[in-house]
């Protein structure tokens, strides 16, 4: 059983989890999508539809610094950058973002190893969602991808109301004041489906050649997904070539470069290994590892390539 | 950042192998005034990061085996690799690690050592030599097949000398001049005609990756196992720690779950 809120007291009751933080939510201008607002501008957050750029920006930017440089000061030339970190609400985010931190847990936030940002932005955002009844995009299919009820709180749209459960004890102490409600959260439909499949033995198969040929290699499936986080290292100096940083930049497996090693080798060479590479990291490789497939079946990958790439396509005909 | 902390170290040896490749010793540069080093822990076949500020990192095998320095050969091959070269005795260097697995010399312990390599690919070798030379006891024959391009591009001879009197040490060149005294021929043929069985013995591969297919190739037709081979695997590298996607083939990342892997374990593996 969950709560109950009039849609007329949304704005107060984000306006009091948001206090002292800052608050990320769908925003139209122009495009959808998630932006840190101004609680006054309320009425901007828009629900209809899922952004096509994920969430993951707020846990690892485009572009991030690690390290100062001054390569004057011969006994200390790095200095790390120190993480801050405002505490976050991420309204109207879907459970295919929830679960996508889920999977990037796994990288960035692993028991050997962590990344400062990610882990400090793990702890320190509280994710209310919005259901996904009905499914905002053609190309969703996230009821194929055994999603798990991942969120602090997670609201129902319900006309002039919304019906609201929470996850997790933060999430039950930010409803506790509000109304009892009897009510079972809706399940997701999507009409889109992927029939998932242990993929070994269809490495060689000749479906994923008609597909793959039309890819451009442009790398706005991965820079979309929902958990395409592979990163580059890069560093840059100032015109007096001493002062600089060192930082990290969003890279796509789907490039040519990725592989390439010093002396010219490259591993990945033709398009077709890449795109093998991408959907057997989502579908095989992490779920061999993690016990979860890659993939939360947000249908970005698919909306966002200019050549409307699908590579559920491919794995729908290996039946 | 990344729990990824940079350490300096001070080069205290540099000497020159060949026309671009020179071989470096770096200790620890000593933190405050304690007199008591900290004791370094890397394995032979493990890595480090080594750093140029202002250019990046290279991933560099260690190629010794002490907890009071570290040696690393390095060839100059590109951005960071040239000015790494450019070190001098008494200079810092900024590096982090040890990454990655390295041989599992405990394992071997009781076997005889087949250690084949191909150009810089002998240095992480060095490191295993290092370890047998130290516990020498501790392993049966030792034989070492080494292939360079030329007689030039020879690395370590002065190591060379020495594991010529207590191991036993093959070399082949590519290519060479009439007075060349030495084998010459690709490294196949050197393992070909080595007339080694495969009897209580644990083989170890470093080189470039078409040396070691056919290498294989060669071993398996003297009746090697692929559970009898360790071979190392190099691919671009930017975190080490298994985040930034770049050194994974088929789920594997060779920075974490590598660079040394037991060959049965990866021979399926899809690029
Ligand atoms: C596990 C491992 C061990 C290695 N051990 C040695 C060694 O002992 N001695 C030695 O001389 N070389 C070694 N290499 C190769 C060495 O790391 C590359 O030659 C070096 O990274 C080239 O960098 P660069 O900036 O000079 O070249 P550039 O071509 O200018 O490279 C630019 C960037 O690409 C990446 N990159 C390019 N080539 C490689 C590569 N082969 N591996 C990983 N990243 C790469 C690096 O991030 C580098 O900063 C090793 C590589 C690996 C993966
Ligand atoms: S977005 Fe489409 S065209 Fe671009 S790399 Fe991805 S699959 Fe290929
Ligand atoms: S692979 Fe495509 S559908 Fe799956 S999570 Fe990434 S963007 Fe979404
Ligand atoms: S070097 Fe980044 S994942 Fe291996």
């Amino acid at each position: 059983m969950g709560k109950v809120l009039d849609k007329k007291r949304l704005k107060e009751f984000l306006g009091k989890v948001s206090k002292g933080k800052e608050l990320i939510a769908p925003v139209k201008r122009g495009t959808l999508r998630f932006e840190i607002i101004n609680i006054n501008y309320f009425d901007d957050i828009c629900l209809e539809g899922r952004p096509l750029f994920s969430i993951k920006k707020f846990f690892s930017p485009a572009k991030h610094d690690l390290l100062k440089l001054n390569l004057a000061d011969k006994k200390k030339p790095f200095e790390e950058e120190k993480t801050r970190f405002k505490p976050r609400v991420i309204f109207g985010a879907r459970l295919c973002d929830f679960n996508g931190l889920l999977r990037l847990d796994k990288l960035f936030n692993s028991k050997e190893y962590q990344d400062d940002y990610y882990k400090a932005a793990r702890e320190n955002t509280l994710l209310i969602g919005i259901n996904c009844v009905p499914a905002p995009s053609k190309y969703c299919f996230c009821e194929s991808m055994g999603l798990e009820k991942y969120y602090d709180l997670m609201l129902h749209d319900m006309g002039n109301k919304y019906y609201i459960e929470a996850g997790s004890p933060k999430g039950e102490a930010l409803i506790m004041t509000l109304e009892d409600y009897d009510f079972v959260m809706p399940e997701i439909k999507c009409d889109k489906k992927l029939f998932r499949k242990d993929l070994t033995q269809y490495y060689d198969n000749p479906a994923w050649n008609s597909e793959n040929d039309k890819c451009l290699s442009c790398g706005k499936c991965t820079s979309h997904c929902t958990t395409c986080l592979c990163f580059d290292v890069m560093d840059e100096l100032e015109v007096d070539l001493k002062k600089g940083k060192r930082f990290k930049e969003w890279d796509s497996c789907q490039f040519l470069n990725f592989t390439l090693v010093a002396g010219g080798a490259i591993f990945r060479k033709d398009r077709l290994s890449r795109f093998k590479h991408r959907i057997y990291h989502k579908l095989q490789y992490f779920r061999e590892k993690f016990g979860m497939d890659m993939c939360t079946g947000c249908g970005r990958c698919i909306e966002a390539c200019p050549r409307l790439i699908d590579f559920t396509e491919v794995i729908n005909k290996f039946r | 950042m990344m729990s990824l902390n940079l350490e300096p170290f001070r080069i205290t040896r540099k000497e020159q192998m060949t026309g671009d490749i020179y071989l470096f010793r770096a200790e620890k540069a000593k933190a405050g005034k304690s007199k008591n080093k900290e004791k370094l822990s890397y394995q032979p076949g493990q890595f480090y990061q080594l750093n140029v500020p202002g250019l990046g990192e290279a991933p560099i095998s260690v190629c010794s085996y002490a907890d009071d320095y570290i040696e690393f050969n390095i060839r100059a091959l590109g951005d960071v690799t040239d000015e790494l070269i450019k070190l001098n005795v008494g200079d810092n260097l900024w590096v982090r690690g040890p990454y990655g697995t390295h041989y599992p010399m405990i394992d071997l312990h009781g076997k005889s050592l087949i250690i084949i390599g191909g150009g810089t690919g002998v240095a992480p070798l060095r490191g295993v030599i290092k370890y047998v030379e130290k516990y020498r006891a501790e392993f049966d024959r030792v034989h070492l097949l080494f292939g360079f391009k030329s007689p030039e591009e020879m690395l370590f001879k002065k190591d060379m000398e020495l594991w010529n009197r207590i191991f036993d040490l093959r070399t082949t060149v590519d290519k060479a001049g009439a007075d060349y005294k030495g084998k010459i021929g690709l490294i196949t043929k050197l393992v070909d005609e080595s007339g080694l069985d495969s009897k209580n013995k644990a083989v170890i591969i470093c080189g470039p990756p078409v040396m070691i297919k056919f290498t294989i190739q060669s071993l398996e037709k003297m009746g090697f196992s692929h559970e009898q081979i360790y071979i190392s695997h190099e691919r671009r590298m930017k975190c080490g720690v298994g985040m930034c996607g770049h050194c994974m083939i088929s789920g594997v990342y060779v920075c974490k779950d590598g660079p040394v892997f037991r060959y049965d374990q990866i021979k399926n593996l899809h690029e």
